[in-house]
């Protein structure tokens, strides 16, 4: 279970007035980073991570999705040059006569 | 606990094929078609690429009855050092993240280093205001 805290309480270290810090805390309560619930005239908050971890879990999905692109992407280079390799005349070979603009389709 | 949000995924890779023919699979409607938001189980069924500054793509994928676009804006385009562009798989999410390539020259081929960085949330927006030393003083809370 989270630990509780005071508004007024977590107010303190701050060079800020209470309706500032109030205000700081309705966005993270909006952003689920933040629990309040209010107990007589005492408003308690709570810390959720639950928003952070999801962060960590769309970058671990990101990273395994370019990885997988990425793989792709050096399979179909590597299959170019062994086609190239099988037919040393195409159009990938070194050109004498100009620089080589291989690739440069645009 | 510090707080140090972070919506950034980075991959880097190397490749023995040049740092020309690299930056042009990304760009180059046949070649990229070939392995560019392509899956085992998908078909690309449409490849628009309009490689300029402000241009769009489109490439979409087939899975099954589901055609899923892959969509975006060119941000940056320098070949063959960088390229930018929005990216957005309008199916799932609504959110336009953003994908920078930097390519480098290596001796025998190059790298390329992928940052992917998502929608930062409103309150990933305010770094510069006090929420951010709230949150680590009531993230503090629970190690004490």
């Amino acid at each position: 279970m989270r630990r509780e805290t005071r508004v007024t309480e977590l107010a303190e270290p701050f060079a800020m007035s209470l309706p500032a810090v109030s205000k700081h805390i309705r966005v993270l309560e909006r952003a689920r980073l933040v629990r309040r619930r209010r107990v007589w005239r005492e408003h308690l908050v709570s810390f959720n991570p639950a928003p952070l971890e999801e962060i960590g879990a769309w970058v671990e999905k990101t990273r395994a999705f370019w990885s997988a692109q990425l793989d792709a992407l050096d399979d179909l280079l590597k299959a170019e040059d062994a086609a190239a390799a099988r037919k040393p005349d195409r159009k990938r070979s070194p050109q004498p006569t100009r620089p080589s603009k291989r690739g440069a389709s645009r | 606990m510090t707080f140090d949000p972070d919506r950034t995924a980075r991959v880097t890779r190397r490749f023995d094929a040049s740092i020309e023919r690299v930056f042009d699979a990304w760009l180059d409607p046949q070649k990229a078609g070939t392995w560019l938001f392509a899956t085992p189980t998908g078909q690309i069924v449409r490849v628009e690429i309009d490689a300029r500054v402000g241009g769009s793509f489109v490439i979409t994928r087939r899975e099954g009855n589901d055609d899923i676009e892959h969509v975006g804006t060119y941000l940056e385009l320098d070949r063959p050092r960088r390229l930018v562009f929005t990216f957005a798989v309008p199916k799932f999410s609504t959110e336009a993240t953003r994908v920078s390539l930097d390519f480098k020259a290596l001796s025998k081929g190059c790298e390329l280093t992928l940052t992917h960085e998502g929608v930062l949330p409103e309150w990933l927006d305010r770094t510069t205001e006090g929420w951010g030393g709230i949150l680590s003083s009531l993230a503090g809370v629970l190690d004490h």
